[in-house]
């Protein structure tokens, strides 16, 4: 009679998970396959037959190694995702270890540091195409009137990518400094007292206590926003289209490029896969990192 | 559209009229064609017609009018003018899956061999050889043949008719500043790269400006030079951007704008160089005529008296000043072909041309009637100098040579968009000229075999 | 940190006071500060195609979101109740959706979706989203289900209730406030995506976040517009997620961490 029972619920639970196997199957396993089958033809939109032309499946990948832009855009999208996820987390950690100071102006404060994480992502872009567009930016008319004009950032070869960096760590600051809050509030009081007794200054607190404490909290914020910086795309739609030249082109942005300004898609699918194998192993360090911390599971 | 209760009465004769002409359609399709007069105009009632072009001064123009075109023909327009790259981008992402987003869109210059060549878009002969469709008057012979060439496939089918024929020119938006180092308007590259030296930070205003477009404004003077974009187009589609006259002319044509142009002109949009040249901050420009005449003719422009206007500069070669045509054309997948067909009638009718002409001061229009016009010429007679004729000498000139063909290939987009990277990497300094167009030519080589397309070893 | 505050908050500020500056200020260097603000920009989308984009914008967001929540709920609920076999491997399946980068997603999407006539249309970004809100909602919705006590659902079927019936009438009311927070996270989701709806959209689906880039035409910036427009497209997010801002976390990171 138990055993009836226990097997009838769990029939009823394997009846609630199938809904979403199946959905997610459909959404996203099956464009999976016809990413990988796209990419072995030569599919260019203005000539439909290639569609089917599976005659050379390696043609694309063959190609990809011999395309210097696109060994550009891996070596970009390396500076990019290194110089953002740096500042982000060293300006997440300090950024949090001030909002973590408990009052009540500061926690009014937290609620607005929040603002830049939350906006759409294309409103973020626009609002940095207005400050760095010299002609309308109140920056550049302000460092021009104290005598400091400085270049239009988003043309210039060694600029335009420090200033999505820049974008980019503004919008997400807010994301690392929340983890760095959430793991202090989690932090036992007992071992900053310990420390504190021995006659430990701030500083030292910091570096010995805190942020050994904060290490896995930030490693994962890291994954994440490293994974997220692969997807990189509004940013440099609206400011840079990848220039000057293709100082700013990162792989994501180049498939979009090939694939949709001009139709090869079967190239633009190898290049994707590329990226997808990427961000699979990425996610697959976090899990492994998350599982062991156990948040997930 | 319009619910006034003073249009009511005539809103119901035209229900009444809408239903009898109806009946008549439906005998005509039993009978014969439909009485030439009676289906005109009231079949739209109620469609609702999607067009998109990148803005222009004759789009502004269209827009303008378009209520006289919905009142006439009781049709709703939803007419997009996005910029020209999210034009083109949008534009060519439907067409490629023959989507039926838009009834009429632009046929951009550098797409239409891409857009006509993969059957992209519909040939308007059916159109043309209905008489209840076009009536005769309408003449679409009229067309500047030069215009219609991009239009027009191999065997002579039209796929558009032309709303612009742009033609390069150049512009000194300060002249007085030329004048005043005892100098002219340049007439060659050398003495181009002269005044730009003598003139350049004068009074405040750097000596030369030009927009984004690299790969429309740099072959103008690749040609100059004597190079080729590519080696016999169409036939022969290998591509030359190697060259020691490539070379040469794209680090010319960089240290215009690296050194003689003002901060951020690398990214400047084609109306950020108007901007800059109209409020007098920009002296010199190299541009289709239709952005360079209204420095003598916008209300806000700060240089109509000293601007001057001049052929294209020639180099060892000669003069090579570009030349495009834009027209509008229908989709495949066009839900309302019919429809589309009447805005397009509407929109290049000799009425409206003329309207953009005299009344507008738009300067490159594409029908002869216009041209002919004696009112024409003397409109584009701008501070006190010819427009016309120079206008017109660039597209018979381009004609005549025939050297446009490079820009109207299937492939173009793909080039071009090489051209654009190596022109801003030797601007910016990344690359000496030599190592950029020979990336660029790598580059253009992995294209060509990603289109299939068979080169010279 | 007031300083701070401002700084950090430059930039939005900045934006909202140009979409009701009069454009003549917009454009005139160096920026003035004082002017007399105007609603023509709004008056000006108004009038225009904007509202329709805006409505698709809430359509599409609001269906995706609904039907993520009935698919996704029970799903979370069973793996947070049951163990399955590979469970490890559709946890993984999951948190990889969410990870994917958006493009490997729409080449097949777009190259399919041209068969099934659903480009530009509604329908097709509604099943697009739930790629990424199906996979939201599972991990939310398992951590919520994984804080309310399971002998609660043993106590509804002491009475005699089957698993489903102690899901609806037990488990699910005391999730209600996560549920509440999942949808407003999966709305925002859907309402701030603009690399689907670029290439998926045209003219009659086309999303606020695409229509506003259409503004940034070449003959005159049409700085107040974009101004205006992107104000209308953030101000629902913000009052949104202000509501939701404990849950932002655990939102961004697809629920795999909690915070």
């Amino acid at each position: 009679m138990k055993r009836a029972l226990a097997g009838r619920r769990d029939r009823t639970y394997t009846l609630c998970l199938l809904p979403s196997l199946v959905v997610l199957a459909v959404v996203t396993l099956a464009p999976t396959v016809y990413l990988v089958a796209t990419s072995l033809t030569p599919l260019d939109l203005t000539r439909p037959a290639t569609a089917l032309d599976f005659s050379q499946p390696s043609g694309n990948y063959a190609l990809l190694l011999h395309d210097d832009r696109f060994w550009n855009s891996v070596w970009v999208q390396a500076k990019l995702s290194a110089g953002t996820v740096a500042f982000q987390l060293v300006g997440g950690l300090a950024l949090g270890l001030l909002l973590a100071v408990r009052s009540g102006f500061v926690e009014a404060c937290r609620t607005l540091f929040l603002i830049p994480m939350v906006l759409p992502p294309i409103v973020v872009a626009i609002m940095w195409k207005v400050l760095y567009t010299p002609d309308i930016s109140p920056v550049h008319s302000a460092l021009a009137a104290l005598g400091l004009p400085i270049p239009a950032l988003i043309t210039h070869p060694d600029w335009a990518l420090p200033a999505i960096v820049i974008a980019d760590v503004w919008e997400w600051l807010p994301f690392t400094a929340l983890m760095v809050l959430a793991a202090l509030k989690m932090m036992p009081e007992e071992a900053l007292e310990a420390a504190r007794i021995d006659g430990a200054a701030g500083w030292q607190v910091l570096r010995h206590v805190v942020l050994p404490y904060l290490r896995p909290a930030l490693l994962v914020a890291g994954l994440f926003r490293l994974i997220d910086s692969v997807k990189a795309f509004p940013l440099i739609y609206i400011l840079t289209d990848g220039g000057p030249g293709t100082v700013t082109e990162v792989t994501n942005y180049y498939a979009f490029r090939q694939a949709f300004n001009f139709s090869y898609l079967g190239f633009s699918s190898a290049i994707t896969l590329a990226l997808v194998a990427a961000v699979f192993l990425l996610s697959w360090w976090l899990v492994r990192v998350v599982g062991a911390r156990g948040d997930v599971e | 559209m319009t619910c006034m209760p003073l249009h009511r009465p005539r809103g119901s004769t035209r229900r009444m009229f809408l239903k009898t002409s109806a009946a008549a359609v439906g005998l005509g399709l039993v009978a014969a064609r439909a009485p030439a007069v009676l289906g005109q105009a009231k079949e739209f009632k109620g469609v609702t017609l999607n067009g998109a072009c990148f803005q222009h001064a004759y789009t502004n123009v269209l827009k303008e009018f378009l209520k006289e075109f919905e009142e006439k023909t009781g049709m709703r327009v939803n007419f997009e003018t996005p910029a020209f790259p999210v034009y083109n981008q949008r534009a060519d992402l439907d067409l490629s899956t023959r989507g039926s987003a838009w009834d009429f869109l632009n046929i951009t210059f550098i797409y239409s061999g891409r857009w006509i060549g993969a059957g992209w878009m519909s040939s308007l002969e059916e159109f043309l050889s209905d008489r209840n469709a076009t009536p005769p008057d309408w003449d679409a012979g009229d067309f500047v043949s030069g215009a219609q060439a991009s239009l027009t496939d191999a065997k002579g089918t039209r796929y558009g008719f032309a709303w612009e024929a742009g033609a390069m020119i150049m512009a000194a938006s300060r002249y007085d500043l030329i004048e005043k180092a005892g100098m002219k308007m340049p007439e060659t590259f050398d003495q181009l790269r002269q005044v730009c030296a003598a003139v350049d930070g004068k009074d405040g205003v750097k000596a030369f400006v030009n927009d984004n477009l690299h790969h429309w404004h740099w072959p103008p003077y690749l040609m100059g030079w004597g190079g080729k974009v590519f080696a016999n187009p169409p036939e022969n589609l290998t591509p030359a951007l190697d060259s020691r006259e490539a070379v040469e002319s794209a680090e010319y044509y960089a240290n215009l704008l690296r050194q003689y142009s003002p901060s951020g002109a690398l990214s400047y949009t084609m109306d950020q160089g108007a901007l800059a040249q109209r409020t007098g901050r920009a002296n010199l420009r190299t541009q289709a005529i239709a952005w360079l005449a209204p420095l003598a003719t916008a209300p806000d422009s700060t240089v109509k008296t000293t601007v001057r206007f001049a052929y294209m500069p020639r180099g060892p070669a000669g003069a090579f000043p570009g030349s495009v045509s834009h027209g509008f054309g229908i989709p495949v997948g066009a839900k309302n072909k019919r429809a589309a067909w009447e805005f397009i009638k509407w929109a290049l009718s000799k009425e409206m041309v003329r309207r953009a002409a005299l009344e507008k001061g738009y300067i490159a229009v594409c029908r002869k009637s216009v041209i002919d016009d004696p009112q024409y010429r003397k409109n584009m007679t701008l501070n006190g100098q010819d427009l016309a004729a120079l206008y017109l000498r660039v597209l018979e000139e381009s004609g005549r040579l025939g050297y446009m063909k490079y820009r109207v290939v299937p492939v173009y987009p793909q080039v071009g968009d090489k051209m654009h990277k190596a022109i801003e990497r030797i601007v910016t300094n990344q690359q000496p000229a030599r190592e950029a167009m020979a990336q660029a030519q790598r580059e253009a080589v992995l294209e060509l075999k990603k289109a299939g397309i068979k080169i010279d070893a | 940190m007031a300083l701070l505050a401002a700084v950090v908050l430059f930039p939005f500020l900045w934006l909202l006071q140009m979409s009701v500056k009069p454009t003549a200020d917009i454009n005139v260097f160096p920026p003035r500060l004082l002017f007399t603000p105007t609603g023509a920009h709004y008056r000006a989308l108004w009038e225009g195609a904007f509202p329709v984009s805006l409505w698709n914008s809430t359509v599409v967001s609001a269906t995706t979101t609904l039907l993520a929540l009935c698919v996704g709920v029970p799903a979370a609920f069973a793996l947070s109740r049951a163990r399955f076999r590979h469970e490890g491997a559709i946890a993984f399946w999951i948190l990889a959706t969410r990870m994917a980068p958006p493009i490997a997603f729409t080449l097949p999407y777009f190259l399919i979706y041209r068969h099934l006539d659903l480009l530009d249309t509604r329908l097709g970004l509604v099943v697009i989203y739930l790629t990424f809100n199906l996979s939201l909602v599972i991990w939310m919705m398992r951590s919520f289900f994984d804080a309310t006590p399971r002998s609660l659902d043993e106590a509804a079927w002491i009475d005699g209730a089957s698993v489903w019936q102690g899901f609806v009438r037990v488990t699910l009311p005391l999730a209600t406030p996560g549920i509440t927070a999942t949808a407003i996270l999966c709305f925002l989701f859907s309402w701030n995506d603009f690399f689907f709806a670029l290439i998926l959209t045209r003219t009659r689906a086309i999303t606020a976040p695409v229509a506003v880039v259409n503004f940034l035409n070449y003959e005159g910036w049409e700085w107040g517009k974009i101004a205006a427009g992107s104000t209308l497209v953030l101000l629902p997010v913000l009052v949104f997620s202000l509501l939701v801002r404990k849950y932002l976390v655990g939102g961004l990171t697809a629920g795999a961490v909690r915070a």
